[in-house]
C-alpha cells in the first residue's frame, strides 16, 4: 500500500459512511443496528489508517498523493494523529451517549441517522483540513467544517441550541472569509513570482519558494489568515461564538469541536506562519501570536473565575489553552515550537476527557449549574475521577502530560528572556488553578440531590474516558520515542519550512540547558 | 469604452446594489436585488475575460450566473415567502448613518489596495477595492440587520466580494478551487437558510433582537 492510498482511504471512507449513515434511516428496524455499525467502522478505519500514514511519515519524511494536492509532513502527521485517536474515542463515547438519548426520546431513528452522518461528514471535513496541501483548498475545508458541524450542535433543536448553532455559523463564515482573502493574495503573489505558476497553490511549493515573495502583502496577508482563521480557533476577542456554541452542543460534539476542530485552524495558522517567517524573519509572526495569545489566555482565565456553568467553564478552558499554545509558538526558537506541538496534543486529550466527564454529569443531574452538581463520587465515582483526572491535568499538577508541556513552555520563555511576561502567564494560570480547584471542590462536596439516582449511565460512556486516562498519565512519564521523533520533525519544519529538518533534542532535560545548541 | 474601463465602472455598479441589497425595507426583494447583483458580477467577468484573455473566466461566469443568478436568488425568495414577515425587524441604524459607514469602508480598501503591489491587480485597482469593501459591506449587514434572512445575504454579499477578489487575483487557479469555493458558498446560503426555517418553526421570530437567550 503506497501514501496515495492511505490519503485516498483515509478521506473517502468516513465521507462514503456518512452518505450510508444517512440512507440508514429507510432501513426500518434495522437503522439502528446498521448505523452503529456503519459509525464503528467509520471511526475504526479512520484511526487506523491515520496511524499507518503517521507511521509513512515518520519513515519517509512526508508522503503526497492526488497530483499534490494532498500532503502529510511531521506537522500535519501531529494533527491527524490527534484527529484519528480522538475521532475514535469520540466516536466510542458517541455510543453511549446516544443510547442514553435513545432511551429518553430525545434522540429517533431520524436524529440518529442525521447525528452520526453529520459525525462522519464532520470528520471527514477535518481530516481534508490536515491533509489539504493546496491552500485555497484548505480554506475551503475549513469553511467546510463550518457547515459539517453546525447541525451537529443545533441537533437538540432546543431554544439556546439554535441560537449557538446560527451565531456560530454566522461568525465562523465570516471570520474565515477573511482567511479566503489572505490566502487569495498569497496564491496571487505566488502565481506571479513563482517559476512553475500552475504549483502556486500548493502549500510545499509557495515554502520552495518563499523567497521571492512580496514582504508587504505577505505582512498583509498573515494579518487576515490570523484573524480569519483564529475566528475558528476561538481567539480573543474573535471568540464569541465558541462558549455558546461548545456549551449547548452535545458533549461529544463540543470535544470534537474543542479537541479537535480548533487544532485544525491552528495548523491553517502554523501553515501560514512558515510562509511568513520565511519571507519576513520570525519576529513579526512571533510578536503578533504572543500578543493574541497572551490576551486569549487573560480574558478567558477572568470569565472562567465567574462561571457557575461546567460546560461554559470548559469552554473558556479551551479558549485559555488555545491561547497558551499560540504564546508557545510566538515564544520561538525549537523549545518554543516543540512545547507548544506537545501542548496542543496534551490539552486536546484532557480536554475530550473532561467533556466526556460534563456529558455524563449532564446525563445524571440534568444540570450543568455547579449548583445543582454536588456529591459526584457517590453518585458517579468513575465519572468522578475523570473529573478530577482532567482538572488536575488541565491546571498543569504532575504527573499528568499538561505538566510536561506547561513546564516547558515556561522554560523556553525563560530561555527566551520573556521573565516578565512568563510571571505575567504564570499568574494567569494561577488563577485558572483558583477556578478548577473550586470548580472540583463544589461538585465532590455536599449532599447528592435527592432525585439523582446512583451508578453510571453504560460501560461506553465510561471506557473512552478511562483510555484516556491512560494516556494522560502515560504522556506525562514518558513520551514515546517515534512520538518525539515525530514532535521533533514538526518543530523542524515550521522553524525552517523543511520537511527534512528535526531539531536536536534528545532528551527534554535540553530545555534546562540554554539552547544555541538545539537550533538545526 | 475599454474593457479595463468597463470592469472598474462595473464594480461600481456592485456597491450600488449592495448598498441596496441592505438597505431595501421587504427581505424578499433584497433576494431579488441580490440576483441583479450577481447579474453585475458576471458581467464583470465576462469582462474580465475579454480584457485579460483568460479563457477560464467565461465558464467562471456561466456557472456564477447558474448559482447565482437563478439558484441562491431564488432559495432565498422562496425561503422569505414561505414565512410571513409580520413582525418586520428593522435594522438597527439609520439609513444615513449606514451610508456613512459604506463610505468609510470603501475609502479604507482603497487605501489598503494601493500598498498592495501586485502585476495582475495592475489596471484593476478599483475593482479590487470594491471586492474588498464587500467584506465589510456584508459585515455592515450582518451587524446591522436584524432579520436572519438579511444576515445570510450579508454573506452573499462577503461572499460576492471574495469571487470577485478570485477573479481579479486568482483566475489561474485550478477549476477544481473555483468549484471547491462554489459549493462552499451554495452549501453555506443552503444551511443558513435551513437553519433560519428550523428557527423561525421553533421560535416563532426571524428576529435576532428575541435570540438573546445566550451570553455570548
Amino acid at each position: 500500500m503506497t501514501g496515495i492510498t492511505y490519503l485516498l482511504g483515509l478521506l473517502l471512507i468516513p465521507l462514503i459512511l456518512s452518505l450510508l449513515i444517512f440512507a440508514s434511516r429507510w432501513l426500518g428496524g434495522m437503522t439502528r443496528f446498521v448505523v452503529f455499525l456503519l459509525h464503528l467502522v467509520s471511526v475504526t478505519l479512520v484511526l487506523v489508517i491515520s496511524l499507518l500514514i503517521v507511521r509513512s511519515v515518520l519513515n519517509a519524511g512526508e508522503i503526497f498523493g492526488l497530483e499534490n494536492w494532498l500532503h502529510v509532513d511531521a506537522l500535519g502527521a501531529v494533527f491527524l494523529l490527534i484527529i484519528g485517536v480522538l475521532g475514535f474515542l469520540v466516536g466510542l463515547y458517541s455510543i453511549g451517549y446516544t443510547q442514553h438519548d435513545l432511551q429518553t426520546g430525545d434522540f429517533d431513528n431520524r436524529k440518529l441517522c442525521n447525528y452520526y452522518g453529520l459525525f462522519s461528514l464532520f470528520l471527514f471535513t477535518m481530516l481534508l483540513v490536515v491533509t489539504d496541501n493546496n491552500i485555497i483548498m484548505m480554506w475551503a475545508a475549513v469553511e467546510a467544517t463550518t457547515l459539517g458541524s453546525v447541525f451537529l450542535i443545533a441537533i437538540y433543536g432546543t431554544r439556546p441550541s439554535l441560537e449557538a448553532a446560527w451565531k456560530y455559523v454566522i461568525i465562523c463564515t465570516v471570520g474565515v472569509a477573511f482567511g479566503l482573502y489572505g490566502t487569495v493574495l498569497v496564491y496571487s503573489n505566488a502565481f506571479n513570482v513563482m517559476p512553475v505558476s500552475s504549483n502556486a497553490s500548493l502549500w510545499t511549493e509557495i515554502v520552495k519558494n518563499a523567497s521571492a515573495l512580496d514582504p508587504v502583502i505577505i505582512k498583509m496577508a498573515f494579518v487576515f489568515v490570523l484573524v480569519g482563521f483564529g475566528t475558528k480557533a476561538g481567539l480573543f476577542p474573535m471568540h464569541a461564538w465558541l462558549p455558546d456554541a461548545y456549551s449547548e452542543a452535545p458533549s461529544p460534539v463540543s470535544a470534537m469541536l474543542s479537541g479537535m476542530l480548533s487544532n485544525c485552524a491552528l495548523l491553517v495558522i502554523f501553515r501560514f506562519s512558515i510562509i511568513t517567517n520565511l519571507v519576513l524573519g520570525p519576529s513579526f509572526v512571533q510578536i503578533l501570536f504572543l500578543v493574541f495569545g497572551m490576551i486569549s489566555v487573560a480574558a478567558a482565565a477572568f470569565f472562567m473565575f465567574t462561571q457557575r456553568d461546567i460546560k461554559r467553564l470548559l469552554a473558556y478552558s479551551s479558549i485559555e489553552n488555545t491561547g497558551l499554545i499560540l504564546v508557545a509558538f510566538g515564544l520561538g526558537g525549537p523549545a518554543g515550537i516543540f512545547a507548544g506541538l506537545l501542548q496542543t496534543i496534551n490539552q486536546s486529550l484532557v480536554k475530550v476527557l473532561m467533556w466526556f466527564a460534563s456529558g455524563n454529569i449532564l446525563i445524571k443531574y440534568r444540570s450543568r449549574n455547579l449548583d445543582q452538581v454536588k456529591g459526584l463520587l457517590q453518585v458517579i465515582p468513575f465519572t468522578g475521577i475523570m473529573m478530577i483526572v482532567g482538572a488536575l491535568a488541565i491546571v498543569g499538577t504532575p504527573p499528568f502530560n499538561i505538566f510536561v508541556s506547561k513546564f516547558l513552555i515556561i522554560a523556553a520563555g525563560l530561555q527566551a528572556g520573556y521573565l516578565w511576561l512568563m510571571v505575567v502567564c504564570l499568574l494567569l494560570l494561577m488563577v485558572v488553578f483558583a477556578t478548577f480547584f473550586r470548580f472540583i471542590a463544589s461538585m465532590l462536596f455536599g449532599e447528592k440531590p435527592d432525585n439523582v439516582a446512583r451508578g453510571e449511565t453504560n460501560w461506553l460512556t465510561l471506557l473512552p474516558g478511562a483510555i484516556l486516562i491512560v494516556l494522560i498519565v502515560g504522556l506525562g512519564l514518558f513520551i514515546p520515542s517515534d512520538l518525539m521523533s515525530l514532535l521533533k520533525g514538526a518543530s523542524g519544519l515550521v522553524l525552517t519550512g523543511n520537511p527534512g529538518q528535526q531539531i536536536a533534542i534528545t532528551s527534554l532535560k535540553d530545555f534546562l540547558m540554554p539552547l544555541e545548541h538545539l537550533l538545526p | 469604452m475599454s474593457s479595463v474601463t468597463l470592469v472598474n465602472s462595473l464594480a461600481g455598479l456592485l456597491i450600488l446594489t449592495s448598498l441596496l441589497v441592505i438597505e431595501v425595507k421587504q427581505p424578499r426583494w433584497s433576494a431579488i436585488l441580490y440576483g441583479l447583483q450577481s447579474l453585475v458580477l458576471v458581467g464583470i467577468f465576462v469582462a474580465l475575460a475579454y480584457a485579460t484573455g483568460a479563457q477560464e473566466l467565461y465558464l467562471w461566469a456561466a456557472s456564477a450566473f447558474v448559482m447565482k443568478v437563478l439558484l441562491v436568488p431564488w432559495i432565498l425568495y422562496t425561503a422569505l415567502s414561505r414565512v410571513s414577515d409580520t413582525d418586520k425587524p428593522r435594522n438597527t441604524i439609520s439609513l444615513t448613518l449606514s451610508f456613512v459607514l459604506a463610505a468609510i469602508a470603501i475609502g479604507i480598501s482603497f487605501l489598503v489596495v494601493n500598498q498592495i503591489q501586485l502585476p495582475a491587480a495592475g489596471p484593476f485597482k478599483p475593482a479590487l477595492a470594491v471586492s474588498m469593501a464587500h467584506f465589510f459591506f456584508g459585515e455592515l449587514c450582518i451587524l446591522t440587520q436584524r432579520n436572519l434572512f438579511k444576515q445570510v445575504l450579508g454573506f452573499c454579499l462577503m461572499e460576492n466580494g471574495s469571487h470577485l477578489t478570485l477573479a481579479l487575483l486568482a483566475f489561474h487557479a485550478p477549476e477544481l478551487v473555483e468549484i471547491g469555493i462554489a459549493t462552499d458558498a451554495l452549501f453555506g446560503v443552503i444551511i443558513m437558510v435551513v437553519l433560519g426555517n428550523q428557527i423561525y418553526k421553533s421560535l416563532h421570530t426571524l428576529d435576532t433582537s428575541d435570540l438573546r437567550t445566550l451570553k455570548g
